[in-house]
């Protein structure tokens, strides 16, 4: 009895595996002739903080370009900047600027950027924070406010949950790990975290820019503090001078150029995307 | 032993000793009785944990739809196709080779010869090696060297290779603990060497082969390393075993990890993920109780 039902499902499954393999080798290549006549398959690798949103813009362009398969893999930006430079991948992502050694044959297109900042509420009379002073509040060497020229009040320190880009790039920016943080509370969502900091005058948080300038425009009780002296808004993160920000990478080799990569890029990089890089909060960049 | 008259009967001894035997096993009994249910209640608290978080999620749009917004919306359809045939092409490659190096292991080589020890020796070597590493030559070998590509075939042989080491260790066991008694049975019928091992010794060692097939299908299922280096991160519908198609443990340590605001999906999708690793589970006990009722 087993070995009958063993025997049919194998049967079974090596059809469909057959039939299957047959059908697909041929249809994106030749079944459909789209009207702009792109076809073929791209292949991107690489940052897994740029995986997500690359997948939403891949889908995009395939609904334009029917004939057009993305495939988004991730295993991090020095894997996507190693199989671009090998030829494995057709497009690179990376969520890091390139090393001098890695740029040779590349051409890098930046489409989005990576920027946090911390906040507090509005009414707290704290207007800036060193970068000694952030890095002694969330490690817990300060713990009132009025050790920063504030209120005499408790600090409520809010991280974010493990995983998300923002640690990554708070953790980098203070050379510390995840362990060294002493937090009161953690928030995962962008807007617990916002609602955080907008319900408690004494707490403090860190999150993404663009959610952040969206939200105090909104009328939000909040108020962005600027770091280094370079105050914390969309633009400063654009012209490059805000420091707790990083470029979303898009890599590309210079020696196979190939109209559907170019497309795709050109797509990437274009106004059309920016509500999904929004949805990813990100800032988009400016074309 | 109730029919043999026995010279040793109970004695009452001294009442401090046989009360502090009395503890002793008291003590044991607790003992042993706590790690069960530490081992229960952990499960339990899992599954409650899992179960609590994720069955909001679930409807039968989750299930058939596809995922959008990076899979903070939709469902996991493709997902659940994809870790499917992944599975399938695992199976379909390991079952065939996993009982033919078992009926060498234990039917071909009896007894100890050095080459029977070296298979042996790679293989428990092999069931040690870390999932990454899998993944990593997986990678290297299917995808790059064969040219497969990022492909749910990829990730099915990656998984093969994986989940052999466990497979032909249990059959093989199984297949050592059928009674020589019936290998000469059949030899002294004059049943070929061949014949005893798909008559006789195969339908006695089935149940061991479905033990070492419910712990390849787990291991299979709750693989992520290995899979996300060759089966790879789409989550569009595969059209074929040469599609790249991501898996639903890799699904769930993207939205948990990667994708803010994924954990509700994240919960469902595990909460899905475990209810396929019972049903596979029931599914396969019941089998085998149908063809062995002796067996449990």
């Amino acid at each position: 009895m087993f070995r009958a039902i063993a025997a049919h499902l194998m049967m079974t499954l090596m059809l469909a595996a057959l039939l299957g393999g047959c059908g697909d080798s041929d249809a994106p290549a030749t079944a459909r002739s789209p009207a702009d006549g792109l076809t073929g398959k791209l292949t991107l690798t690489g940052s897994s903080t740029l995986a997500p949103l690359a997948a939403e813009i891949g889908k995009r362009f395939e609904q334009r370009h029917p004939g057009v398969r993305v495939d988004v893999q991730t295993g991090g930006s020095s894997r996507g900047i190693r199989d671009v430079t090998s030829g494995a991948a057709d497009v690179g992502m990376s969520s890091r600027s390139l090393n001098a050694d890695e740029t040779p044959g590349l051409t890098t297109h930046t489409v989005a950027w990576d920027g946090v900042c911390f906040i507090v509420h509005r009414d707290n009379p704290v207007a800036a924070l060193t970068n000694e002073q952030l890095l002694a509040i969330y490690t817990g060497k300060i713990d009132n406010w009025k050790q920063v020229d504030g209120d005499d009040a408790p600090i409520v320190v809010i991280d974010r949950a493990e995983g998300r880009s923002e640690v990554e790039l708070v953790t980098h920016f203070f050379r510390i790990t995840t362990p060294d943080i002493k937090a009161d509370a953690i928030a995962g969502e962008n807007q617990q975290a916002i609602k955080s900091v907008s319900t408690n005058p004494n707490a403090i948080v860190y999150l993404s820019i663009g959610t952040s300038e969206h939200e105090a425009a909104r009328g939000v009780p909040i108020k962005l503090l600027p770091l280094n002296g370079v105050p914390a808004s969309v633009a400063t993160v654009l012209d490059g001078t805000f420091p707790l920000a990083r470029p979303l990478i898009m890599i590309t080799r210079n020696d196979t150029p190939s109209p559907l990569v170019d497309a795709f890029i050109a797509f990437a990089t274009s106004s059309d995307v920016d509500d999904l890089v929004e949805a990813q909060s990100f800032v988009p960049i400016k074309h | 032993m109730s029919h043999t008259p026995t010279t040793r009967t109970m004695t009452p001894g001294k009442p401090g000793a046989m009360s502090r035997a009395a503890t002793l096993d008291v003590a044991a009994a607790l003992f042993a009785w706590g790690c069960a249910a530490i081992v229960t209640a952990a499960f339990a608290w899992l599954l409650i944990d899992v179960a609590w978080r994720g069955v909001g999620g679930l409807s039968w749009s989750f299930l058939v739809d596809e995922p959008s917004d990076a899979g903070r919306a939709g469902g996991v359809g493709p997902v659940v196709l994809s870790t499917l045939l992944i599975l399938a092409v695992c199976m379909a490659v390991s079952v065939p080779l996993g009982l033919g190096a078992a009926a060498l292991l234990a039917e071909f080589t009896r007894g100890d010869t050095r080459f029977a020890r070296l298979v042996r020796r790679s293989l428990d070597v092999l069931a040690g090696v870390p999932s990454i590493v899998f993944g990593l030559f997986g990678n290297a070998f299917f995808c790059l060297a064969l040219g497969m590509g990022y492909s749910i075939l990829s990730g099915g042989l990656t998984l093969a290779c994986m989940v052999l080491p466990i497979l032909i260790r249990v059959t093989e066991q199984g297949m050592r603990d059928v009674p020589d008694a019936q290998r000469h049975a059949a030899a002294a019928l004059g049943l070929s060497r061949t014949t005893t091992l798909l008559r006789v010794t195969l339908p006695a060692a089935m149940p061991a082969l479905a033990v070492g097939l419910v712990l390849g299908v787990g291991r299979a299922l709750a693989e992520t390393a290995a899979l996300i280096f060759t089966s790879g991160y789409v989550t569009r519908t595969p059209a074929s075993l040469l599609d790249s198609g991501r898996s639903l443990s890799v699904h769930i340590y993207d939205l948990a990890m990667n994708v803010p605001g994924g954990e509700t999906h994240a919960s469902a999708a595990a909460l899905l993920l475990i209810a396929v690793l019972l049903a596979i589970n029931l599914l396969t006990n019941w089998i085998t109780r149908r063809t062995h009722p002796g067996w449990h």
